[in-house]
């Protein structure tokens, strides 16, 4: 009868195990693809392609980064910049990755409306979103370490601690991922936990953003203390005491029994920061899972709102105001638009941070030197390209037909507009912020004649990114999936670098010679003049275009 | 008038829509049935050029509409299948935004909406995302920028879809003045006793082919029938439904 009994439990449990596998397998694909926004992809994007290129990428930094170290053997001196250095990109990475997939972890109305009446448990819906997340950070740090960390160990250690400096360094990292990953997710829980749904959802854009902008800046701004002497000297004590890539760089020689006995305290803190991280993460992540989700159903779906909260752009009703009214809207209460865009936003803020900090240190009229030209021409590249690039992401592809029904204008008006519109949200914001930084400089005539030609470059990026762009912003996409990311990221590297070491230098040059200025702004201008002539010739001949699914899909679905 | 001649369309080789032709007069409200995957609202997209035809012509006020989108797509108001919205916007955003894109002037546009949105009950929702709205605000959201223009066609694919009772009953009348108006009011419709009541003529669309365009007492009297179910159930049902339910009860009692 035991005998009976046992055969019956274990066959019951062995099915209920069965259950819950089959459970998390659906859930977990599901999730992980909802990471990857299929809406936010073209219809004809590969996404096996699209992971692949930004996987290429973290592992060509990797490689360049173990091949430098393995052809060009740094010093041992310079060890702790070097270990600094690879935590704060680790940490920068894994922080993109959590800030790319805000809210992903915790129950959502979607998941509370569809899983909540089947019969899955909220813990395994909690596993499938965790190993979703932790899947493209797992990757991540596999691929950003994988090819680098044997030969840093081999570099930076001494020949008989290489296997402990090998498992610190891969324990750190991994440990460094998991802080930042469980401090945003305990951040994130506690704010759903006890704020109403509503609220939080206003609460967690913001949030998201703010994680963003210190991620990206901790990583920009953050200075690398070479010597022990740096360290702990009095001036940095503060620094290094409340910021965590130090205290996971003590960690990583704690473990490695390098680290000097009067920074100790810093690698507890660490140690204790990972810990309260955890716990808060999992607190949190079980308090949402167990109550949230019954929360959100609870709570209304709609909310009258009874303040007037129509504010318009004052452009009148003008196709320009529109297309301007209808880019901001989106840009602001779309999560997935506002951060791509904020990772641009984030590198042309962390060097206007830069400059600001430099402006700070010395405080007083500086004399023009190449630094104005420097942060505005990067925040001038990286603030277009980021709405260029935002423009070809869409909102929703199956609400397009309004824009086709209704559209009453010729489409070399919507193309101007369009123009216009990235003209006003991109170009104008840094002529205004490279302004207000100009003041600060003298004399105030090369300040200028760097805002002309400032403007010019903005313009000409304008139409050079719009040059056959005959769509309306949000309503198709870039194609993603078949557009080579790898190439995309190099040569804005490569064009960049190119621009500020060699172009930047013969405006400064122009700038202090009159004749020489007006040369090189005359043949801007003329550049500018001759794209925009040809994209007018090119739109007065073009058709809009919004990106549907298209008919043959249908009939290969066999609908 | 609107006039379909020879309306064809084929995905991939296979006709969607077959040769149909038939004429929508203003001031009568034309019904527009068929089941599931008969073409209906393949018709309907082509008629507001969201989808090109196959062959055929498309003819409004006796003018090919292809000649002069613009001018035509100033006199068409049309409610798709799908309530497919900006959602991120709010109701009255997204209905300035359409006044907006179709040129309409501001003043009197934004009293229209906002009268619009009092009589259909949105007025108190109006600053609220369409992302929270129901099914039926967001019907309504499409019904008033479709009428927003005050269009001379109207065309109408499934409108009354996830619309409370009252709301639909607003809209019944609601066709029949517009159409009472002049205008050119083509309804697609599954909901028979609703096109039963406010049709004066049907076109019934089976396979992609026409299967029936008369009025509904002809309709009536040819397939001996007293009412368009009956009709209807001739003319475009194949299968026979009581047995239909019969097995699939079946199949799930196992």
């Amino acid at each position: 009868m035991a005998k009976l009994e046992a055969r019956w439990a274990l066959r019951l449990m062995s099915n209920a195990m069965a259950r819950v596998s089959r459970h998390f397998h659906v859930l977990w694909k599901q999730f992980l693809l909802r990471i990857i926004d299929l809406e936010a992809l073209s219809i004809e994007a590969d996404v096996e392609q699209y992971i692949g290129q930004f996987a290429g990428v973290l592992l060509m930094i990797s490689l360049m980064q173990a091949l430098g170290n393995l052809v060009f053997p740094p010093p041992l001196s310079e060890a702790w910049k070097f270990e600094q250095s690879h935590i704060l990109t680790m940490m920068l990475i894994v922080g993109l990755i959590a800030v790319l997939t805000w809210d992903g972890q915790f129950p959502d109305r979607r998941d509370a409306l569809i899983l909540g009446p089947l019969p899955i448990r909220p813990r395994t819906i909690l596993f499938a979103k965790l190993a979703a997340t932790a899947a493209p950070i797992g990757l991540a740090i596999l691929l950003l370490n994988g090819a680098s960390s044997p030969i840093i160990a081999l570099v930076f250690a001494r020949t008989s601690n290489w296997p402990r400096f090998f498992f610190s360094y891969w324990f750190t990292m991994i440990a460094c991922s998991l802080f930042l990953l469980c401090t945003l997710l305990a951040i994130q829980g506690v704010g759903a936990a006890l704020l109403p749904r509503r609220l939080y959802i206003r609460l967690s854009g913001l949030l998201q953003l703010g994680a963003y902008a210190t991620v990206l800046s901790a990583y920009f701004l953050l200075p690398t203390l070479p010597t022990h002497a740096s360290m702990v000297a009095v001036d940095n004590l503060q620094l290094v005491g409340l910021t965590p890539s130090y205290w996971f760089f003590a960690m990583l020689n704690q473990l490695n029994g390098s680290l000097p006995a009067d920074m100790q305290w810093l690698a507890w803190r660490g140690w204790l920061a990972l810990g309260a991280s955890l716990a808060g993460a999992l607190a949190s992540l079980l308090i949402c899972y167990s109550y949230t989700m019954r929360k959100i159903v609870e709570q209304p779906e709609l909310i009258p709102s009874r303040k007037a909260y129509n504010w318009r752009i004052p452009l009148g009703s003008s196709l320009t105001g529109t297309l301007l009214a209808f880019c901001w809207r989106t840009l602001t209460r779309s999560r997935q638009h506002r951060i791509i865009l904020a990772f641009y936003l984030s590198i042309a803020f962390a060097v206007w941070l830069a400059a600001l900090h430099r402006a700070l240190i010395a405080p007083g009229l500086r004399n023009f030197s190449i630094e104005l030209p420097i942060t505005s021409t990067v925040m001038m590249v990286f603030v277009v390209m980021g709405f260029r690039n935002i423009f070809a992401l869409p909102i929703s592809l199956t609400a397009n037909w309004i824009l086709r029904t209704t559209q009453l204008r010729p489409s070399a008006r919507y193309i101007t507009a369009v123009r216009r519109t990235l003209l006003l949200l991109s170009v104008l914001p840094v002529l205004l912020v490279t302004a207000a930084m100009g003041l600060t400089y003298r004399p105030l005539t090369l300040v200028a004649g760097h805002l002309v030609l400032l403007t010019l470059l903005g313009i000409f990026m304008v139409d050079a990114s719009l040059a056959g762009f005959a769509k309306v912003p949000f309503t198709c996409s870039l194609l993603p999936g078949s557009a080579n990311f790898q190439f995309t990221f190099w040569a804005t590297f490569g064009g960049l670098t190119l621009l500020l070491a060699f172009l930047l230098p013969v405006e400064v040059e122009a700038l202090h010679h009159p004749l020489h200025f007006l040369w090189l702004a005359a043949g801007m201008a003329a550049s500018c003049i001759t794209l925009w002539t040809i994209n007018r010739w090119l739109a007065a001949k073009a058709e809009l275009y919004f990106e549907e699914l298209p008919e043959e899909m249908i009939m290969t679905l066999g609908l | 008038m609107l006039e379909l001649r020879n309306l064809a369309k084929h995905f991939a080789g296979i006709p969607a829509v077959n040769g149909i032709s038939f004429c929508a007069r203003p001031g009568e409200v034309t019904g527009y049935l068929g089941p599931n995957g008969s073409g209906k609202s393949t018709t309907m997209k082509m008629i507001t050029g969201l989808i090109t035809r196959t062959s055929g012509e498309i003819l409004f006020e006796g003018r090919e509409v292809a000649e002069d989108w613009t001018a035509y797509k100033r006199q068409l108001g049309y409610v798709p299948e799908e309530p497919y919205l900006y959602t991120h916007l709010t109701g009255l955003e997204y209905l300035t935004m359409v006044a907006q894109l179709r040129d309409l002037p501001e003043r009197q546009t934004r009293q229209r909406t906002e009268a619009l949105l009092e009589l259909l009950g949105l007025y108190t929702d109006r600053h609220a995302g369409i992302a929270g709205y129901s099914k039926g605000m967001r019907q309504k959201i499409l019904l008033i920028a479709a009428l927003l223009h005050n269009p001379q066609l109207v065309l109408l694919d499934e409108p009354f879809s996830g619309l409370d009772v009252a709301s639909a009953l607003v809209l019944r009348s609601l066709i029949q003045r517009l159409a009472a108006a002049g205008k050119v009011v083509l309804f697609s419709s599954h909901e028979l006793d609703t096109v039963e009541r406010i049709a004066a003529r049907i076109v019934i669309l089976h396979r992609g082919r026409l299967a029936a365009d008369d009025t509904i007492d002809n309709l009536r009297t040819l397939a001996a029938q007293s009412s368009l179910e009956g009709v209807f159930a001739q003319l475009a049902v194949e299968q026979d439904t009581e047995e239909t339910a019969r097995q699939i009860a079946e199949l799930i009692h196992g």
